[in-house]
């Protein structure tokens, strides 16, 4: 049994072909995305290593509010950086700073918006914990001089000399570059820009005079790291801790570990969304052979073979056929991590070059993976075979097509239901991966369906090829002869379009709700903020108040809290009366103006989780300033701009260090043309070329640009399996003409030319594209509607259908089927007419 | 006897058809020089025991398979280098085929197989025509039926109209009956007779079978690749003595 299995493989190796090729592929993914991000943390580990080498000690403030974040650190004194460089066994101490910033080049612009931030630092030239290396220049001395990292200085074209600007937390601050820097391994950190002052201009420009993101300390000889720990914790002032490198470069390595394999997790989604649609290749693939083999099979079956060992033979050709695609996928794997990284290279993220990391885990993971989905997809038809009966060695039959109706109707409607119980628990939160599972039970569902209709929706689809002439009519009659074979092609199709349908529909839904929330709750006539809204000077505020064109410049700062037991939230500051003027905001209980006494503004949805009334007391921990219990002045309707807590300006300048704003608000002042208002603010910004101004419609604008660019990014991971997808169609296709050999011959004896022919392959192929991207679309809004149901707390208030990208899935689909049908249709029209008609 | 009679020139010319298989030492000769006239209007069997080149000799004259040297005809039209456009278009427009199996479509009506060549071209059935030929065939009620549907016979049946339907210039029929019972074989035996006595369609037929033979206006007989004998008029005893003188002499 096992010598006829090898010899049928090898006999049908090319069939098999495009089925290994969808699984290589699919595992392709799961190694890239393993060896990448293995690599990438091993990558990280050498640079962190790298920038703590001569540290011993890092004194820094505690991480509030529960959090292992950076902003729920307050920053160290100098009196702490005075008193630790007394401690005995100190050889040195140095304050760093280490803020995100901005960089301005000379033309202006500013540096890098869009990609990794650029961050503002402190070197300590001669001091052994400085990592920082002079590439080229010298190092910068005083106020006039900033140094760069080389991999930016190359990438903007920068040079000795050059001015430049850098916008902190105060006003443009204009330097001279005057050093190029970079770490021993790397010109950049993980491509992040780095613009290095000295001590005290670091200070000046990215925090406050008196104060250090932390100290680095090195040890004198003979002072282990852990006990000059011990000597340095007595010195300290509540608030401040104190990490060998050791436990600081462990944290840092979790931190960074934990981004890595979300990063992970989300490439390894799309691999398994790939290998997903592969699962319907190889069961069609394999259905296709077996009801080609079944005179073959039937024959094994009449010599003594048993059903078992025809099953077990079907399975072993999987398995075989599973390994191969495995091992080749696991290797491709590794071409497919060094292109991703290239890939990210491109975009500006220069990772420093290390050695190509491939665990063990990886290889076992692609070989299971493959193995398992292979199997699982070539059950059913294994089950198929084994039940060809001996008799039908003696018989001249075709594939036999459905028998029971009725079976499938109830197998796919059951498992249709459950999957669509399990999405919509899953996304009323009982969590992704059920709603991962329910779509892939669903997909399951409508292909076992999806034959009951096939035939009346395929010859719909199909007609206007019909009324093209014979070459239509018979490729629209093949897509429609086997409703099962088209139904299991066009699924594959299906299921990655669906994907794309839905995260369209989301994306248009969410455009939608922002016009929506922006037209009801929106009262400003401007906006101002940085591109990624990242944190921007609030002198930039200072500027535009007293304004008289500007009615009202509401500036609002954000920042974290922990409040009550709703845990750490994000808490927006702002001054109450400007508030009420750029936002249309309702006080459904209470009164906006308690926010000037210190009390707290929450919305309805954030009050009722928390279950507080206006007047009770709830207690609020900041970072700097520690718990106070804090009363409950207003609840207002849910507002998208004003998010779920509000405190006055003061009150969050009291208690939180960084003042940076995230966004202002401009209503100009009655009476006042926009156009003069515009002018006014914009006078004001000649500092700032960070910021934008943009009205409303400009804002709307923006806003749906950011979900079209994450949009394309989903679109470009799940092109993958649409790739799948199609070599599917190429693959039915291909075995549809094999198995058409004679009907082929008898056409081109009849006098079908061989572009009538071709014609006729196509015809067959876009419908059966067309087929799977009408169910795909189908799904998708009915997935993408049910996603913005689920989002509704979240903002997505209003529900959308996107024509256009909708109509251009079904181009996309279409033009698919033509170039899948290229090879099929080639190498029919090329059949010998003479061989064809007499082949047996 | 014959009642239309459209050209005096014959429907097919071979002249000196040669055609072998291989190369070199393991060449094997099919054709070893075949001149034949098929005469308009008529039935015209070619005979001969497996491997004679009676099949092979049918490819080549309807253009289905090369030859190596010679010249063959289609209603004074030469097929020998034609393009495969060129040819495929004679064969739709000017040749039938009716073939020993898979002779129609699953996916078409009987009608639609039918019709299918005039369809290739996006030429209309001529109705009258249409409806002589479907009655002939004696399918009338079955045109919307789809070939899993015919049995055996009515498939071929089927597969006579469609070949006849375009009033070619001449029919082939490779051993139609070959997979029918005798009295299926009979029906459509019958049926190509009378398309040529009553229509004038000429019509080549082959087969090793006597009694199909039997059928035919005049019979040829082919043997290692050479025409060695003609008979007019054939009965199938006559046709079985010749073919039992030929086994003999081989």
């Amino acid at each position: 049994m096992l010598r006829a299995t090898l010899r049928s493989l090898l006999a049908r190796k090319l069939r098999l072909l495009l089925a290994s090729f969808a699984v290589l592929l699919g595992v392709s993914f799961v190694s890239g995305a393993f060896v990448l991000t293995d690599s990438l943390g091993k990558v990280f580990d050498t640079l962190v290593s790298t920038v703590t080498s001569g540290t011993s000690v890092t004194v820094q403030g505690v991480a509030s509010l529960g959090s292992n974040d950076a902003a729920d650190r307050e920053p160290v004194t100098q009196a702490v950086l005075d008193r630790v460089k007394a401690v005995d066994g100190v050889r040195d101490a140095v304050g760093n700073m280490s803020v995100q910033t901005q960089l301005v080049l000379p033309n202006g612009k500013v540096y890098g918006t869009g990609g990794p931030p650029t961050i503002g630092v402190t070197i300590n030239p001669g001091s052994p914990q400085e990592s920082l290396r002079l590439r080229s220049g010298k190092s910068p001395v005083g106020p006039d001089q900033v140094a760069v990292d080389a991999a930016t200085g190359r990438d903007a074209h920068l040079a000795l000399g050059d001015k430049v600007a850098i916008l902190g937390k105060g006003i443009k601050h204009d330097a001279t570059v005057v050093g190029f820097v970079g770490f021993a391994s790397s010109d950049s950190f993980a491509g992040a820009t780095l613009v290095a002052f000295d001590g005290p201009t670091s200070q000046v420009v990215l925090g406050t005079p008196d104060t250090w993101t932390n100290v680095t300390v090195a040890a004198a000889s003979g002072v282990s790291d852990q006990q000059l720990r011990d000597r340095i914790i007595p010195v300290l002032p509540k608030g401040v801790e104190a990490l060998t490198a050791k436990q600081s470069n462990a944290a840092l390595s979790q931190q960074i570990r934990k981004a890595v394999s979300i990063f992970n997790l989300v490439l390894q989604v799309f691999a398994g969304i790939a290998l997903f649609v592969g699962m319907f290749l190889i069961f069609n693939t394999f259905s296709m052979l077996i009801a080609q083999r079944t005179r073959e099979l039937a024959l094994m079956r009449a010599l003594g073979a048993s059903r078992g060992q025809v099953t077990r033979s079907v399975l072993l050709e999987a398995l075989l056929v599973g390994l191969v695609s495995s091992v080749g996928g696991f290797l491709l794997g590794i071409g497919v991590a060094v292109g991703l990284k290239g890939l990210l290279g491109a975009l500006g993220i220069d990772l420093p070059s290390g050695r190509t990391v491939i665990e063990l885990r990886t290889f076992v993971v692609c070989l299971l993976v493959g193995v398992l989905v292979t199997c699982i997809a070539a059950l059913i038809p294994a089950r198929r075979a084994s039940s060809v009966a001996p008799v039908q060695a003696m018989r001249e039959s075709g594939p036999a097509e459905d028998r029971s109706l009725g079976r499938r109707a109830i197998a796919g409607g059951v498992l249709l239901l459950l999957g669509v119980l399990a999405l919509v628990a899953g996304l009323g939160g009982s969590g992704i991966a059920l709603v991962g599972l329910g779509a892939a039970v669903s997909f399951v569902g409508v292909t076992v369906l999806s034959p009951l209709f096939a035939r009346p929706i395929v010859g719909l689809l199909g007609q206007p090829f019909a009324k093209l002439g014979v070459p239509g009519v018979l490729g629209r009659g093949n897509a429609m002869r086997s409703p099962r074979r088209t139904s299991a092609t066009a699924a594959a199709l299906m299921v990655g379009l669906a994907l794309v349908a839905a995260i369209s529909t989301l994306g248009a839904s969410v455009k939608k709700s922002v016009v929506h929330t922006v037209a009801v709750s929106f009262g400003a006539d401007f906006v101002l903020h940085t591109e990624q809204f990242q944190p921007f000077s609030p002198a930039v505020a200072k500027g535009l108040e007293g304004k008289p064109a500007l009615a009202a410049v509401a500036a609002f700062r954000q920042g974290n809290a922990r409040v009550g037991k709703a845990g750490k939230v994000s808490v927006q500051g702002v001054n109450p009366t400007a508030l009420t003027q750029v936002l249309t905001l309702d006080a459904v209980q209470g009164d906006l103006a308690t926010l000037s006494q210190g009390e707290l503004a929450v919305s309805q949805t954030e009050a009722s989780n928390l279950g507080i009334k206006v007047g009770e007391q709830v207690p609020v921990e900041w970072a700097r300033t520690g718990t106070h219990p804090v009363t409950v002045g207003t609840v207002y309707a849910d507002n998208q701009f004003a998010g779920g807590y509000l405190v006055s300006d003061a009150t969050y300048d009291a208690n939180v260090t960084n003042r940076q704003l995230v966004v202002i608000a401009v209503k100009a002042a009655p009476g006042v043309a926009l156009s003069a208002a515009r002018a006014a603010i914009t006078s004001a910004l000649a500092g700032f070329p960070n910021l934008t101004v943009q009205d409303e419609a400009q804002f709307v604008k923006s806003q749906g640009n950011q979900i079209d660019t994450l949009l394309n990014i989903v679109m470009i991971l799940l092109a993958l399996s649409v790739l799948i997808a199609m070599l599917g169609i190429v693959n039915t296709l291909a075995l549809s003409v094999v198995e058409r050999t004679r009907e082929l011959g008898l056409l081109r004896a009849v006098g079908l030319q061989r572009r009538q022919l071709r014609q006729m392959i196509y015809a067959e192929s876009v419908v059966i594209a067309v087929y799977g991207a009408v169910l795909g679309i189908a799904i998708g809004l009915a997935f993408g509607y049910a996603l913005t149901l689920a989002l509704h707390d979240q903002g997505v208030t209003e529900f959308a259908v996107p024509v256009v990208r909708l109509a251009l899935v079904l181009l996309v689909a279409a033009v698919g089927g033509i170039l899948a049908a290229a090879l099929p249709a080639r190498r029919a029209a090329r059949l010998n007419v003479l061989e064809a008609v007499s082949a047996a | 006897m014959v009642t239309h009679m459209r050209t005096s020139a014959p429907a097919v010319r071979a002249v000196d058809v040669r055609k072998s298989y291989g190369k070199g030492d393991t060449a094997v000769t099919a054709l070893a020089g075949v001149t034949l006239d098929v005469p308009t209007g008529q039935l015209t069997a070619v005979m001969g025991p497996s491997g004679s080149g009676k099949s092979t000799l049918m490819h080549c004259l309807a253009g289905l398979d090369s030859i190596d040297s010679g010249q063959i005809e289609i209603a004074g039209t030469s097929v020998v280098g034609m393009k495969d456009k060129a040819l495929t278009a004679l064969r739709r427009d000017r040749v039938g085929f009716v073939f020993q199996q898979y002779n129609l479509l699953p996916t078409l009506t009987a009608q639609e197989n039918i019709t299918l060549p005039l369809d290739i071209a996006g030429t209309k059935p001529d109705a009258d025509w249409m409806k002589v030929v479907v009655d002939a065939v004696g399918l009338s009620d079955r045109l919307q039926h789809r070939p899993s549907e015919l049995s055996g016979g009515q498939q071929q049946r089927v597969a006579c109209a469609r070949a006849l339907v375009t009033r070619p210039d001449v029919v082939f029929a490779d051993e139609p009956t070959g997979n029918l019972d005798s009295r299926s074989g009979a029906e459509v035996l019958g049926f190509l007779q009378r398309s040529a006595r009553e229509f004038g369609q000429t019509i080549v037929l082959v087969t090793h079978d006597p009694v199909a033979a039997a059928y035919a206006d005049r019979v040829v007989f082919l043997a290692d690749g050479l025409l060695v004998d003609e008979m007019s008029a054939p009965t199938a005893q006559s046709v079985l003595d010749r073919m039992k003188r030929f086994e003999a002499v081989a």
